[in-house]
């Protein structure tokens, strides 16, 4: 595990970044909402899992979908990565978390490389370009930088390219989040865990992997040309799972040797065999949403038996971070699975 | 995102929508700086890799430009295919690996697209010997194939002849291409760089310049993972 006072300085280089933080809030991820569910295995999901809700009995399920800036302010329709964080109750009272997002890969490999990051990609006064610099960069047939949204005034946009410009590494990561877009609902975005997790059959076969949930609505943004809304995906949530649920498939990429098992920048090939692991279907919005949607604490690291972390640093950093945060904001106390109690 | 500036910003920013400015950068832009930063053509066909999941359900997009460049052409060639039907079909089953794989007539390109297991110059050798002459055939019809035919007696330059035409295909996350240019180049670094990532659509550009038919991506795949042998043998249909 990471060292405490590690965890500590890296909620602390979130927290110094931000235009308004928020004390008792999450630093970011800070505006969210919370879903109720049930997911159901596949009927091939057990072969290759051992954990609980693998097992094909339909276990609650709550979600949380958040917009990935931190702050007070709501900005939908910016592009902005989005999270969902899902927790598969277990019997005993017990859980399992998947923590999603829609950016595919991540930009840093460890935590040095997030400190470094960090310092680097500061938050900064963002303007428009001048069109005489746009005129420039057509002719060097460079991307202009965007347009700022109305309100933005800081952006970390500018250091983050610097950064990706001398890492090859984070620059999949950096270009993935300048063209991200935002979801016309929270329901028809792609949510990738990003980090490999090794899975335990029956036959006690090891193997590893990475989550994706794909909606079943299908994937879909907005359009980038036209103005965006500050305020449309919790209506938006509400009114559609009022009228129908919602519904995504989770799917298993299997790692095949030489992939990047530790190294959450790089992706695996789409080569890899995937399998369906089971169906989540989205009801309601929860009516207590301070309980649901902002004391509930997840932490990628809560696993079921069965399921287990790989080595990579950014994962392992994430498990005392994640509960750094909790702390600082009373939300709910981590509950660690039986086999490894705290 | 709207621009919310003067005349002059709105102007710059739908600039580069119109017909006008694409037409301009491919004439002038395009061309200047292809000669300022040369490109070099990345090679064609799948990365080579020695993972399993990397060998099975390979793709190959073969684009053969034909020798005559009317209707009469095309129909040669159609008749080519069709004359050397039950060979190839018998070829393609006495081969065994193949998932896949189709002729096909764009313009005026016979071009051969397919899914095969394994590696690609086996792959090749392998068509040489069961179906060879369908391919004399058909790379008769083709520009520069009278170069490597009788295919049977020019193995290594008829293999090398179909790599060269076999298309680039470009990664499916955006910016691993510029890792196969850099590659190329014999550039492996992954810090310490000072690279420009705004020059992406450039490099991009000038990329498809140099190879300016490309496979998008490297195809989904249903069942990624299992070879043709593996397929039909869960499904009982004999191997």
């Amino acid at each position: 595990m990471v060292d405490a006072s590690v965890s500590q300085r890296l909620v602390q280089a979130i927290i110094d970044n931000l235009p308004k933080p928020v004390p008792g809030q999450r630093p970011v991820h800070t505006l969210g909402i919370g879903v109720e569910g049930k997911f159901v295995a596949s009927d091939v999901a057990r072969t290759y899992c051992i954990a609980e809700h693998f097992n094909g009995t339909p276990v609650d399920a709550s979600v949380r979908f958040s917009n990935g800036l931190g702050g007070p302010d709501r900005h939908d329709g910016w592009s902005d990565v989005r999270g969902m964080a899902t927790r598969f109750h277990l019997s005993n009272g017990l859980a399992s978390d998947l923590i999603g997002t829609t950016l595919g890969e991540f930009f840093v490999r460890n935590v040095d490389d997030f400190f470094e990051f960090s310092k680097i990609a500061k938050l900064a006064p963002y303007k428009k370009e001048c069109w005489l610099q746009k005129i420039r960069d057509l002719l060097q047939l460079k991307f202009p930088p965007r347009n700022p949204y109305p309100g933005e005034t800081e952006s970390v946009d500018a250091g983050a390219l610097r950064y990706a410009d001398l890492h090859r590494f984070a620059q999949l990561g950096v270009f993935q989040v300048g063209l991200i877009g935002a979801p016309v609902s929270y329901v028809r975005a792609a949510y990738h865990a990003a980090h490999t997790f090794w899975v335990t059959a029956p036959d006690g076969v090891r193997r590893p992997v990475r989550f994706s949930w794909q909606p079943v609505a299908g994937v879909c943004n907005t359009d980038p040309k036209k103005a965006p809304r500050d305020d449309y995906l919790r209506e938006e949530l509400r009114e559609r799972l009022q009228r129908w649920p919602a519904r995504f498939m989770l799917m298993m990429m299997i790692g095949e040797a030489g992939d990047a098992l530790d190294d959450c920048t790089k992706p695996w090939p789409g080569t890899r065999t995937r399998i369906a692991m089971g169906t989540l279907t989205l009801t309601k919005v929860a009516d207590n949403q301070e309980e649901a949607g902002e004391r509930i604490s997840f932490n990628p690291n809560r696993l079921a038996p069965g399921i287990d972390p790989s080595e990579d640093p950014i994962l392992k950093a994430r498990l005392g971070a994640y509960e750094v945060s909790r702390e600082m904001r009373g939300g709910c106390p981590f509950k660690w699975r039986p086999d490894n109690a705290k | 995102m709207p621009s919310e500036g003067g005349l002059l910003d709105r102007f710059v920013d739908w600039l580069p929508t119109t017909l006008f400015f694409k037409r301009a950068a491919s004439w002038i832009l395009v061309p200047y700086w292809a000669h300022k930063t040369p490109v070099k053509p990345l090679p064609g066909g799948p990365h080579p890799s020695f993972e399993h999941g990397d060998n099975v359900q390979c793709m190959m997009n073969l684009i053969m430009p034909l020798k005559v460049k009317s209707p009469i052409g095309r129909a040669e060639a159609a008749l080519a295919i069709a004359q050397n039907k039950d060979a190839i079909y018998a070829g393609l089953n006495n081969v065994g690996t193949v998932h896949f794989a189709r002729f096909v007539i764009v313009g005026d390109n016979i071009c051969m697209f397919s899914v095969y297991d394994g590696d690609f110059t086996n792959y090749i050798r392998d068509f040489i010997a069961t179906i060879g002459s369908v391919f004399n055939a058909v790379v008769a019809l083709v520009e520069d194939g009278e170069d490597v035919t009788p295919c049977e007696k020019n193995v290594d330059a008829f293999i090398q002849w179909i790599h060269e035409r076999d298309l680039y295909q470009v990664p499916d996350t955006a910016t691993d291409f510029l890792r196969d240019q850099e590659a190329l180049n014999g550039d492996t670094a992954m810090s310490g760089n000072h690279d420009d990532l705004t020059l992406l659509p450039r490099k991009l550009v000038l990329q498809l310049r140099a190879n300016p038919n490309v496979s998008l991506g490297n195809g989904y795949r249903a069942y990624p993972g299992f070879s043709a042998a593996q397929v039909r043998e869960r499904l009982e249909l004999g191997w």
